[in-house]
């Protein structure tokens, strides 16, 4: 293979990873702080979760929709098998986020907020619980025939190990919103929150364990290339950074800080991610797909790349600076008013 | 029944529903990040706290469409890979990369800098504010222009060639700039912008007609009926040049919109049928009322022509549109709501000149500002039509002459799409009528008179610029 047409997929896998994460990471907590809405019954401290969302969701809910055009881009192969094989988990996905968003407009509006704070959650779950079996298919495999074409069935998606997958997400959701509002809110509702933290730690540990461990017990692929020098030393240290994070995690909840929670969030996330990232690499549908295979062309991969990758700093920088303007605690409700 | 076994037909359903009603709401957006450019533009130069108070009004009702415009956009996102997979592997070097670019470029910068134009106003120094607006409706019309770009290129497809029935690009700018890449985009800005200003005077109309602050909603119809001076005749004619454009390129679908079934000859006269009953089966009109020589002179300029117009029986039946009567009356009805927006104009400009809309004078103009309220949701027909004529006319082809739908759909269990759609439909029914009434209690709430220049200027005022405060408290 020419060096060129392997390098290239590879920048392209990596720009996606970038993007699956920043989409993760972001309305990650967006989904967190709507699923954890779902248990308060006090008006007032809704209006300041929904508050502390205002001006970050259509940003944060971008990145999917930009790591949906750029995937059907670079790898149109990957883009049409993928959803075709998750395509009820792919509509729950977009129904829950067409729900919670249009329910989060109309709440704003609505006298009697009651079936719109209900949508909302639930709209949040639905996605979040979409993008956990999508996650679960990645362990689980997508079969496709010799050309890439998708050849299982209509539930293959669902299995008790995806079940499992989606949950430990959704408990991930709750873990990065919880730790968002602590940085967010203060006060009773702040301490509300480092207790759904502290709870959302352990589960999503819990769940995590299982996986990083029934991960190479289920697959034989995933076993020769976890468990094989020279990558194995670093199949090591991943858990071992992850349980360093989870401690760092919870003494900075113990003792109550108010910045580090979230940090040790996106790092314990940013670990899994990379994890998760060396298992598929290079396999873009697993687990017989590759990269190379799915591809584009190398003159749209080259066009594409020049125009986005140019463009990934200025929409970096101009997220960063969306997030200082609004820095600092949410303030009261302005909404258009 | 047969439809709901058939994948390609639940899913062209899917698709079309999906687009129908994602179309609603950017179409508002697109055009009204224009119009809050030039509100708050005025506010900055004249300090006339009015449009400040109308930027904000207005923004309520934009941050309502936008919100939905983007959740019913994540199903655009995602259909073509769930619904058409063939399509989406065949065409992808192409498609998805200006997809890709659509959402790089453009959305996440609306995305982004909306943050700033709807809660920014305490945070942010005014210059920065009005960067972010004009940066939102950059993004907003940017989408426009690659959004147009990849749906023209499915007409005139450019820049490559099909092999082994994938696209092989050869020359990405000649596919972006394809054959109706430029009028296209044209024609949909003006669209968008059109059936914003419509809305923002149709709703100014009615506050003027129920004697609600007609002095302040007399600013919002003004700024309103100076812009729409330029645009609703400029549109009429973006429109005759793309029928221009369908007749040299896609003569099949000019057919259509005509619901001509037998094929005109050189040096005859063309009349232009006026209505029809369009028989699809039997291949001709059941009754029709024709203008003579109308469409000889609308294509030519002359009495006769001196090229052929083709009839729908030049094709095959498996080559041609059909649904011929939808086709035929959505093209009316997008001219003919093109036309009476122009004409509309025309009337209410003649009134300005004649100082009949000042704000003494313009409560007594009943009649123009029920002709306003009723051309207030006419924009969004003109569209959905518009675009019904361009997607169904292009049948049975996805990529014109190249790809058919048939081959493109994903071969999915016929249940599961009708799953999704049965689902996306009755959600898009609660959310329509809900944001009618959410939109309809916003303006029946008015805009808030009371609200004071924002704090951030307030301060700046007093340290830096003192001769700059509001020409009310200078006085």
């Amino acid at each position: 293979m020419e060096p060129l047409q392997q390098f290239l997929p590879q920048v392209w896998f990596f720009i996606l990873g970038l993007f699956l994460f920043l989409y993760v990471l972001l309305d990650g907590f967006d989904l967190g702080v709507g699923i954890l809405s779902l248990t308060t019954s006090n008006e007032e401290r809704r209006s300041i979760l929904m508050t502390s969302l205002g001006n970050v969701w259509d940003a944060n809910e971008t990145w999917l929709i930009l790591m949906g055009g750029s995937l059907f881009g670079a790898f149109p192969l990957a883009y049409a098998t993928i959803l075709n094989a998750l395509y009820l988990p792919a509509v729950v996905m977009v129904v829950g986020l067409i729900l919670r968003s249009v329910s989060f407009e109309f709440r704003e509006n609505a006298d009697r907020k009651f079936i719109w704070n209900i949508t909302f959650g639930v709209g949040s779950f639905l996605a979040a619980l979409g993008q956990g079996f999508a996650l679960g298919s990645v362990f689980e495999g997508i079969k496709v025939d010799a050309a890439g074409h998708f050849v299982g069935g209509i539930w293959d998606w669902l299995t008790w190990r995806s079940i499992i997958v989606a949950l430990t997400l959704i408990q991930g959701y709750v873990l990065i919103g919880s730790t968002y509002l602590i940085l967010k809110t203060s006060g009773e509702l702040q301490d509300t929150h480092y207790k759904t933290a502290t709870i959302a730690t352990w589960t999503t540990l819990a769940g995590a364990i299982f996986i990083t461990v029934t991960t190479p017990i289920l697959s034989q692929q995933a076993r020769t290339l976890l468990f094989t020098a020279p990558l194995v030393y670093i199949f090591g240290l991943i858990p071992l950074s992850g349980l360093l994070l989870v401690w760092l995690l919870l003494q900075s909840l113990k003792r109550r800080e108010e910045n580090t929670p979230l940090i040790w969030t996106f790092l314990l996330f940013a670990t899994s991610f990379i994890g998760l990232g060396f298992v598929v690499f290079p396999k873009i549908i697993p687990p017989s797909i590759t990269i190379y295979q799915a591809a584009a062309s190398p003159s749209a991969l080259v066009f594409m790349l020049s125009f986005i990758g140019f463009l990934i700093p200025i929409v970096l920088a101009y997220n960063i600076y969306n997030y200082v303007v609004f820095r600092g605690k949410v303030v009261g409700d302005t909404y258009g008013e | 029944m047969q439809f709901f076994s058939d994948t390609v037909a639940l899913s062209r359903m899917q698709f079309a529903l999906t687009a129908i009603f994602h179309m609603l709401w950017p179409v508002l957006t697109t055009g009204m990040a224009i119009y809050l450019i030039i509100i708050e533009g005025l506010w900055l130069k004249t300090r006339n706290l009015d449009y400040y108070r109308h930027a904000r009004f207005w923004s309520k009702l934009y941050v309502l469409n936008f919100g939905i415009g983007v959740a019913s956009g994540l199903p655009m996102a995602f259909q073509f890979g769930l619904n058409w997979a063939p399509f989406s592997e065949s065409v992808g070097d192409f498609f998805g990369t200006v997809l890709g670019f659509e959402s790089t470029m453009a959305f996440m910068l609306e995305a982004s800098f909306l943050g700033i134009m709807l809660f920014g106003w305490e945070r942010v120094p005014p210059v920065i504010h009005f960067i972010s607006t004009i940066l939102v409706a950059f993004g907003a019309n940017l989408s426009t222009f690659w959004i147009l770009s990849a749906n023209s290129w499915l007409q005139t497809p450019a820049g490559g060639e099909f092999i082994n029935g994938k696209f092989v690009v050869e020359d990405y700018f000649r596919a972006i700039a394809n054959p109706f890449m430029v009028n296209s985009f044209l024609h949909m800005f003006f669209a968008t912008l059109e059936t914003s200003l419509f809305v923002i005077g149709g709703i100014s109309a009615w506050y003027i007609l129920n004697q609600r602050h007609p002095e302040f909603f007399s600013k919002s119809l003004k700024v309103v009926l100076a812009v729409a001076i330029a645009i609703a005749p400029l549109q009429v004619f973006m429109g005759h040049l793309s029928a221009e454009q369908v007749y040299h390129y896609q003569p099949a679908k000019l057919a259509a919109m005509e619901s001509l079934w037998e094929t005109i000859p050189v040096g005859a006269r063309a009349d232009w049928s006026l209505l029809a009953i369009p028989n699809d089966k039997g291949e001709r009109n059941e009754w029709q009322i024709k203008v003579p020589a109308a469409l000889s002179y609308l294509l030519e300029l002359k009495p006769t022509l001196d090229q052929p117009v083709k009839g729908l029986k030049a094709w095959e039946p498996a080559n041609r549109p059909h649904m011929i009567g939808l086709i035929y009356y959505s093209f009316r009805i997008m001219s003919g709501i093109g036309i009476f927006f122009a004409a509309l104009m025309g009337v209410s400009v003649l009134q300005w000149l004649r100082g009949k809309l000042t704000p003494g004078a313009i409560v007594q103009q009943k009649w123009l500002m029920r002709g306003w309220i009723f051309a207030a949701p006419l924009g969004y027909l003109a569209v959905e039509t518009g675009w019904i004529v361009r997607c169904v006319g292009r049948q049975p082809w996805i990529v014109y002459g190249k790809l058919r739908t048939v081959e493109s759909a994903s071969n999915l269990p016929a249940g599961e799409v009708l799953f999704s759609l049965v689902g996306l439909t009755s959600m898009y029914l609660v959310f329509f009528v809900a944001a009618l009434f959410f939109g309809s209690r916003i303006i029946r709430k008015g805009p808030n008179l009371e609200l004071s220049a924002p704090v951030r200027l307030g301060i700046r005022l007093a340290q830096h610029e003192p001769d700059h405060r509001p020409v009310e408290a200078q006085q």
